[in-house]
């Protein structure tokens, strides 16, 4: 038996005020959950599950069961098989109630083909006039509907430079044009030490990372109304300058994926890096001596008359149509953007999952961070950049939304481009053509 | 006499009859404990063998959508296309290839390692051992293990050839040809051989010691000997050794898209890995369904020689 003595040793005044405020957050919530649901399970699926993120994830699970007596489980999945992950429980109608952190190109996918519930009425919820400026555009489907919402913002492709090695090799500028970063890699590539580590293997980020230099010599994969454009001079630029930029690069940067780049540069074997803000978290954990080093900039481009162009995945929040508890999904969907819990999981990545919210951007909650106090700078241009970003499934902002991005990029066709040119030395005009035949089949389907 | 006669024949055949309705009632009992027992088996084998067989052969009949599982009849048109595209036929010699490398050095290990573990040296018991370690551990491991030795930046390989000389610069070991499906290669035959090894040496304790003896008086030598006697005598398991190390190979997944996952471009991109690129990157269920149809009927040949092999030597 429990008593109202024991109940009350139980919880904490801190929990017993948090588990108030999160309550008084959801009676904001229009959805109409009876209270104490203890029968219902909401299943999430993330594949960001660092240790500190999944601990940032069970206080908004414990908050919100506190608040609605709703229990939610949480499951990993990844950024290479959720894809595999999700067809299978689409097709079997086991799915999990809520999906976080996926490409918003995944979503539009998934919601072209009837598999999303739409998600207005909770991007309402948790206020559409809180976003940053168009942070929900990139989620706007064909029909008018929100297919999801971003449950954050990362900028993938910003280039990391340590300042002790820039001023050993006498370089006094970031660069910003693709002569000046080749000229800066190739001066910092001493013994031992590399310029870049550029990813070259047949997988994801490969395909995603080149689109940005596409986009980068001021070319595109698609016109704005969505026929294959890939074949281009600028695309032609690109990979030249990737191929030039080989030799800067560790010999097995042909096998490398995000995890490989990452550490590459953490761990102090390449002056430069391209990834997220993740960085900074990892070089002051597993490589502090550096720590004090890393600055960040917009990637370069071939020429200043070219526009920067940040790779945003746009990590989402969307609602499986098959979920058995929709509204309670929903009203979870609203309730990660809760202050406590929302701010306790971006800072478990300070820097790589930047805040969609601008009431959370301003929140001291939210700045009350050592990593973001210590590269304020750097995170306001990735947040910055971030919000200005764009992927293969929204180019730019004259562009449709692209369906067929996720089969692109499943497909390697973009990857294979590279290697055909940077690793077997291939006719650029012949591999070109043969990756917009190949882009032009599976769009056709 | 005759009213007599006819009522005895009458119930000699009531008795037949009788017996005879007693035998097949029996009978029908049996065969129905027989279905009873029989049915559990054929409940599980069509639930996991023949439902998934005949729901992938009606599935590469149509153009299916993933996610949905929904499509369009398209009759043999996955397989018209299969056949006459470059992609089933590069994967396929890049599968024979790796089966065909792989199984060769399983073979070559695993005997050598029994006909090793078969001598009298100290520590065999825990040698025997150890030697199934890289037979048991998962595959993931095994391939992270792999990965962290042939890495180009901080791989014992690349730092044990540099200090001894023999190479001045990080090798590549995964991301460019011929390195990658050699490495793939050496790492399946290091997972797999252990198998070969239990095998070889189970029979290797049932060789007569007198063969050995016989040959030595006639004068062989080490070498004949294992000529003569012993490769004769493993020449059985051997043969089916290969045929179900052939087909397990052939139809290997993780090791090899763990590994290099399918790259450099396609040169390690085996049929299963198509399979996979088919139905999930691409969402292409049926096609999918086509290359692994076109995959079974390929196993189905190692399958019949299995079969006719295990069959006449139950017969001799």
């Amino acid at each position: 038996m429990i008593n109202g003595k024991t109940s009350a040793k139980g919880i904490s005044r801190r929990t017993a005020l948090k588990g108030l405020a999160a309550s008084t957050a959801l009676a904001a919530t229009p959805f109409s959950i009876a209270r104490a649901q203890s029968d219902v399970t909401l299943r999430w699926w993330s594949p960001q599950a660092a240790p500190a993120q999944v601990e940032a994830y069970q206080l908004q699970i414990a908050n919100f069961k506190a608040a609605t007596g709703i229990d939610v489980q949480f499951e990993t999945t990844s950024d290479e098989g959720y894809a595999p992950q999700l067809a299978a429980a689409f097709s079997s109608g086991e799915v999990p109630d809520i999906v976080t952190h996926l490409p918003s190109f995944a979503v539009q996918s998934y919601y072209a083909n009837g598999l999303i519930e739409p998600f207005n009425d909770v991007i309402d919820a948790i206020g559409a006039d809180d976003y940053f400026p168009g942070a929900n555009d990139v989620f706007r489907a064909a029909d008018g509907n929100y297919c999801g919402t971003g449950i954050g913002n990362s900028a993938a492709n910003m280039l990391w430079l340590r300042r002790d090695l820039m001023a050993a090799a006498g370089i006094d500028k970031a660069p910003e044009t693709w002569d000046e970063l080749r000229a800066a890699v190739s001066a910092m590539q001493t013994g031992g030490l590399f310029g870049a580590p550029l990813p070259y293997g047949r997988n994801s980020m490969t395909s995603l990372i080149f689109i940005g230099f596409i986009h980068q010599a001021g070319g595109q994969v698609f016109t704005p109304d969505l026929d294959v454009a890939i074949d281009n001079e600028g695309t032609r630029n690109a990979l030249e300058f990737y191929r030039e930029m080989r030799e800067f690069c560790p010999p097995g940067a042909t096998n490398y994926s995000w995890g490989e780049s990452l550490t590459a540069f953490v761990s102090g074997a390449t002056a430069t890096g391209i990834y997220t803000g993740r960085v900074l978290a990892n070089v002051n954990n597993q490589n502090p001596g550096i720590a004090e080093h890393v600055t960040c900039v917009r990637y370069p481009r071939i020429s200043t008359d070219v526009a920067p162009w940040t790779f945003n995945d746009f990590p989402s929040v969307f609602i499986p149509a098959q979920s058995k508890n929709i509204e309670a999904a929903k009203q979870f969907g609203a309730f990660l953007f809760d202050p406590e819990g929302y701010i306790k999981q971006l800072h478990a990545a300070p820097g790589h999952v930047l805040p969609v919210l601008q009431s959370i951007n301003n929140n001291p909650m939210y700045q009350d961070n050592d990593i973001i106090q210590r590269y304020s700078a750097e995170v306001e241009l990735m947040a910055e950049s971030a919000a200005g970003g764009f992927n293969l499934g929204y180019e730019s902002a004259a562009h449709k939304s692209n369906e067929k991005a996720g089969e692109i990029i499943g497909s390697n066709v973009i990857s294979e481009l590279v290697q055909k040119v940077v690793i077997n030395g291939d006719n650029a005009d012949t591999a070109l053509s043969d990756a917009s035949m190949a882009i032009e089949a599976i769009v056709k389907g | 006499m005759t009213a007599s006669r006819n009522a005895q024949e009458a119930v000699s055949h009531r008795r037949h009859l009788m017996a005879r309705n007693t035998g097949t009632l029996l009978e029908r009992r049996y065969a129905m404990l027989g279905v009873m027992l029989i049915a559990p088996t054929v409940v599980v084998f069509c639930a996991v063998i023949v439902y998934p067989l005949l729901s992938a052969i009606y599935l590469s009949f149509f153009s299916i959508f993933t996610p949905t599982l929904q499509g369009d009849f398209v009759g043999l048109n996955n397989y018209a296309e299969l056949l006459s595209t470059g992609t089933f036929w590069s994967s396929l010699g890049t599968t024979l290839i790796w089966t065909v490398g792989t199984l060769s050095l399983q073979i070559l290990f695993g005997v050598g390692m029994a006909l090793v573990l078969h001598q009298n040296m100290w520590f065999r018991s825990l040698a025997r051992s150890l030697i199934l370690f890289p037979y048991f551990i998962s595959t993931v491991v095994a391939v992270l293990v792999w990965k962290w030795l042939f890495n180009d930046l901080y791989g014992i390989m690349n730092h044990f050839l540099i200090s001894l000389g023999i190479i001045s610069f990080p090798m590549d070991y995964l991301g460019t040809m011929p390195n990658a499906m050699i490495s793939v290669i050496l790492v399946g035959a290091w997972k797999y051989f252990p198998f070969v090894v239990i095998a070889v040496l189970a029979r290797l304790q049932t060789i007569p010691d007198q063969l050995y003896e016989a040959a030595k008086i006639d004068g062989a030598g080490p070498i004949a000997r294992f000529f003569d006697v012993t490769l004769p005598q493993l020449r059985d398991v051997l043969v089916v050794i290969i045929l179900l190390r052939a087909i397990w190979d052939f139809k290997e997944f993780d090791l090899i898209f763990l590994l290099t996952g399918g790259g450099p471009l396609n040169d390690t991109q085996t049929l299963p890995l198509l399979v996979y690129q088919e139905a999930f990157a691409l969402n292409d269920m049926g096609n999918a369904s086509a290359y692994a149809v076109m995959m079974m009927l390929i196993m189905l040949v190692f399958m019949l020689v299995y079969i006719r092999r295990t069959r006449s030597e139950e017969e001799t």
